[in-house]
């Protein structure tokens, strides 16, 4: 709905003389401020007081009315929001009330030294004595307005509309407002509150509900959800049911009229940028770069490989030297020969020499083949080095014991060797041949084959699954379980069995009225056994993973349409957006479907916010009955004239509907006539304007020493007459 | 104070000519407002309505009953029509579909829909 707020300063208070009464509409929603006798009011602003903080200067200002949003952020408005006068429909803030008259009257152009007009406000039907004569008293003390005069707003807009010819001398005004929602019966032009009817619900618990339920059903969209975007909204696409039940079941159906109905609310979204693949060009530009880089690295590996080969054959000539130089030296001079070379005995210097020339030889790059000949080789050596061990105890030295342990030890561990490396030889040779048999297996049948995979895989994932949720025990529900929980006689697996046996058992077993565990130091050994079969829980399923694993794997090279069953953890809320696929445009739709009828339904149904108490169409009943009129004549007058008004009425359908309602209270065949006000906004003012503009309006007003001398009981019963 | 806030006289001034008492003098700083002024109810109170005689309208008398119609169960999250209620979590609910939801819904969001019907439990 369009910004309706005018609040431009007028510039023509000067011509209006002292007798012109301004007309003011105070309203939960709107304030509208105007002159008697006019066609339209002057100001209009809506019935709010900020008080933000300037973010530059820190002083606190105050803001009536509501203002486009770019000129507020220069104020702090975290802290203050907006605040409104009125209580229900009854005035009681009048600090806040009286920046909204300042505001108003300043807009209205004001000046002098006073308001030297005569005032008609608006109030609620049977607005309590204190808020009245607070009222009075701000007008009279602060404004110093010489006669004030009180009035019904849904009254006025039924004597205005009686002129205009839409209702009868006699009928029932029904009002529903912003905050709540009056029936009042007119007989003989006068309303007759006694009969008259208040349900506290209006427009604002229509958009709170509306509200509420937008961020229900879309909890990542909150934040889009203001105040004024939902009164937007349900100003626009909101409407009235005929029948609840009957539209409910249509969208419950999901016929195509559901759909037609249901609106489509696009949030401004972003798809994110894909990025397009590297051209061409560029990626064989990048693949020489490569490329070159690899060559530059291949090149520097090469040079040092030479380098490394270089020096390992100028060590294995120098050591065949020393070994030919060697042999030419007798025995006894060895000793001294070596010393200077560095290598002890004849035996270092030739295994050297072996270990030079194998890493020569894997320098030069030659295959593996011929090193694992030269592994024997070395193994052969290492038996003659074991020459010692076959030699018995007893014959040796001391030294050549210490020798021979040592000689046993290495040997030891030689053979470990051996025989790790044989096994793996087995098992590589194993796997080879089950491959190829399951090879052989596909391509011979490939359907069986796979059909049989997916068995096992279904199996075995199943087997998995329900392990992990016996480990799980129900601990991932949320709050909503109230059940739940380890140790409640649930299935417990045999680790934790047996952790709660070790805890039971600790915890009572030395008894006789004291506990006295940890007093011994085999006692806390028992959190080492608990911590112990935790461990052991984990590894018992793990070939069974490892199997699944290698499964899948296998399955997903095969098969092209199989896919591995994610795991999936507790459910998930269904509204929740998954954030595990990219988000699209669905995500940020916001769809109005059921809503629009559902939130103006609560203007007939109260119940369905919890408030207790009677519909509109249940209230004009209500009304009827308090009237306790003798004769059916009159309430047939009365039902044949029923006036809507009020900004709650503009929904599309609350005429049919209103109509439809009364008609079921309504004894058979009486006429039932819905009418609805020219202006269901502005008509309380035009009615009020037109009341203020007649010539007998000055005897309805009081002035101030009316209202000082005549105390506050004759306050609480004064009452216009609205036939002038 | 910037210029566009100045033109637009966004801010309210603090001295008007036609009051013959100004705000900041009435109220001074440092008491809230929230303090100074009786609410409703207790305007309600004060009134002393059963001094007055019962067949004169005031604010309490002309309040509407309680409806008389049957009430009508509508289901707290879709809005269709609802025959049941979960024990647990005291919503209603129109068909199992919305069933699986209510039970997958974290507590908050149970007692934020009870609340719209004012039927949350509320801890004070």
């Amino acid at each position: 709905m369009p910004f309706i707020s005018q609040i431009q300063r007028q510039t023509d208070y000067g011509l209006f003389p002292s007798t012109t009464p301004i007309v003011i509409d105070n309203g939960a929603s709107y304030f509208r401020i105007g002159w008697a006798g006019e066609n339209e009011p002057r100001v209009v602003f809506r019935n709010i007081v900020q008080r933000p903080r300037h973010k530059s200067t820190g002083e606190t200002v105050t803001v009536v009315g509501d203002h486009d949003a770019a000129l507020l952020k220069y104020f702090d408005c975290t802290r203050s929001a907006p605040r409104s006068p009125f209580d229900s429909n009854v005035v009681y803030q009048f600090e806040i009330m009286e920046y909204i008259l300042d505001f108003g009257f300043d807009r209205l152009g004001a000046n002098g030294s006073e308001i030297d007009h005569p005032v008609l406000i608006t109030e609620c039907v049977c607005n309590p004595v204190y808020s009245r004569s607070k009222m009075a008293e701000l007008l009279f003390e602060t404004y110093g307005v010489p006669s004030v005069a009180f009035g019904v707003d849904a009254a006025f807009s039924y004597k205005y509309n009686q002129q205009l010819g839409i209702c009868t001398n006699d009928g029932l005004a029904i009002s529903p407002g912003f905050t709540t929602t009056h029936v009042i019966p007119f007989v003989d032009g006068e309303p007759v509150y006694k009969g008259s009817c208040r349900t506290n619900i209006g427009g604002y618990h229509v958009t709170d509900y509306f509200k509420q339920l937008l961020s229900l059903k879309y909890p990542h969209h909150m934040t889009r959800f203001t105040w004024e975007k939902v009164e937007d909204l349900k100003m626009e696409h909101c409407y009235v049911a005929p029948d609840y039940a009957l539209e409910a079941q249509l969208f419950q159906k999901g016929t195509k009229e559901a759909e037609d109905k249901t609106r489509c609310w696009q949030l401004p979204w972003v798809p994110p940028v894909v990025e397009e693949g590297p051209s061409e060009e560029e990626l064989a530009r990048r693949a020489a770069i490569k490329e070159r880089q690899g060559q530059r690295l291949r090149e520097m590996a090469e040079a040092k490989r030479s380098s490394r080969i270089n020096e390992l054959e100028n060590e294995l000539r120098g050591l065949a030297f020393l070994l030919k130089q060697l042999e030419q030296v007798g025995e006894e001079d060895i000793p001294s020969f070596l010393a200077d070379t560095g290598y002890a005995s004849k035996q270092e210097i030739e295994s050297a020499h072996a270990k030079a020339t194998q890493s020569l030889r894997k320098a030069k790059g030659e295959p593996k083949a011929e090193q694992v000949e030269s592994d024997e080789k070395i193994d052969l050596s290492a038996d003659e080095k074991f020459s010692l061990l076959s030699v018995p105890d007893n014959m040796l030295s001391a030294e050549q014991l210490k020798e021979k342990r040592r000689l046993n030890f290495l040997k030891t561990t030689t053979e470990g060797r051996q025989r790790a490396k044989q096994k793996r030889m087995e098992e590589e040779l194993e796997r080879e041949r089950k491959n190829r048999e399951d090879e052989e297996r596909r391509l011979a049948n490939p359907v069986l084959y796979l059909e049989e995979l997916h068995v096992k895989y279904k199996e075995l994932s199943e087997k998995v699954e329900q392990r992990k949720r016996l480990k799980t025990n129900g601990g991932n529900t949320n709050g909503n379980n109230l059940s739940g929980g380890v140790g409640r006689g649930e299935r417990l697996n045999a680790a934790q069995r047996e952790r709660m046996r070790l805890l039971t058992t600790a915890a009572f077993d030395r008894g006789k009225g004291e506990d006295t565990f940890g007093a011994r130091d085999e006692d806390w050994q028992l959190y080492k056994l608990m911590s112990k079969d935790n461990d052991d829980d984990d590894d018992e399923h793990d070939p069974e993973e490892v199997e699944l694993t290698r499964i899948s794997s296998r399955l997903q090279e095969i098969d092209p349409t199989f896919i591995p069953k994610v795991e999936s953890g507790t459910s998930q809320q269904v509204v929740e957006v998954p954030k595990f696929r990219p988000l699209t445009k669905e995500d940020f739709q916001v769809l109005l479907g059921v809503e629009r009828f559902r939130c103006p339904e609560i203007l007939f149904n109260p119940n369905l916010v919890g408030i207790d108490q009677a519909g509109m169409d249940e209230m004009a009943g209500v009304s009827i009955r308090r009237l306790s009129c003798d004769s059916k004549d009159v309430e047939d007058r009365l039902t044949r004239s029923i006036l809507i008004t009020g900004g709650s009425c503009l929904f599309p359908g609350i005429s049919e509907r209103l109509e439809a309602g009364i008609r079921m209270i309504r004894p058979c065949g009486s006429p039932i006539r819905v009418l609805r006000a020219s202006d269901p906004v502005l008509d309380a003012w035009h009615g009020a304007s037109m009341y203020a503009s007649a010539l007998q309006f000055p005897s309805q007003t009081f002035t101030r020493t009316d209202y000082y001398e005549k105390g506050e009981d004759w306050l609480r019963r004064y009452q216009v007459r609205y036939s002038l | 104070m910037e210029p566009e806030v100045i033109e637009a006289e966004l801010v309210l001034p603090t001295y008007f000519s036609f009051k013959k008492t100004q705000i900041y003098e009435k109220y001074p700083k440092g008491q809230s407002s929230a303090r100074r002024f009786k609410h409703l109810k207790q305007i309600i109170q004060a009134e002393n309505i059963q001094s007055y005689p019962p067949d004169e309208p005031n604010y309490v008398n002309i309040e509407s009953p309680p409806s008389m119609h049957p009430s009508k169960r509508i289901c707290d999250i879709t809005g269709y029509e609802a025959p049941y209620h979960d024990p647990r979590t005291k919503l209603r609910y129109a068909n199992a579909g919305v069933f699986k939801v209510i039970r997958s819904l974290p507590s908050e969001y149970v007692q934020r829909y009870l609340a719209l019907r004012n039927a949350a439990v509320v801890l004070r």
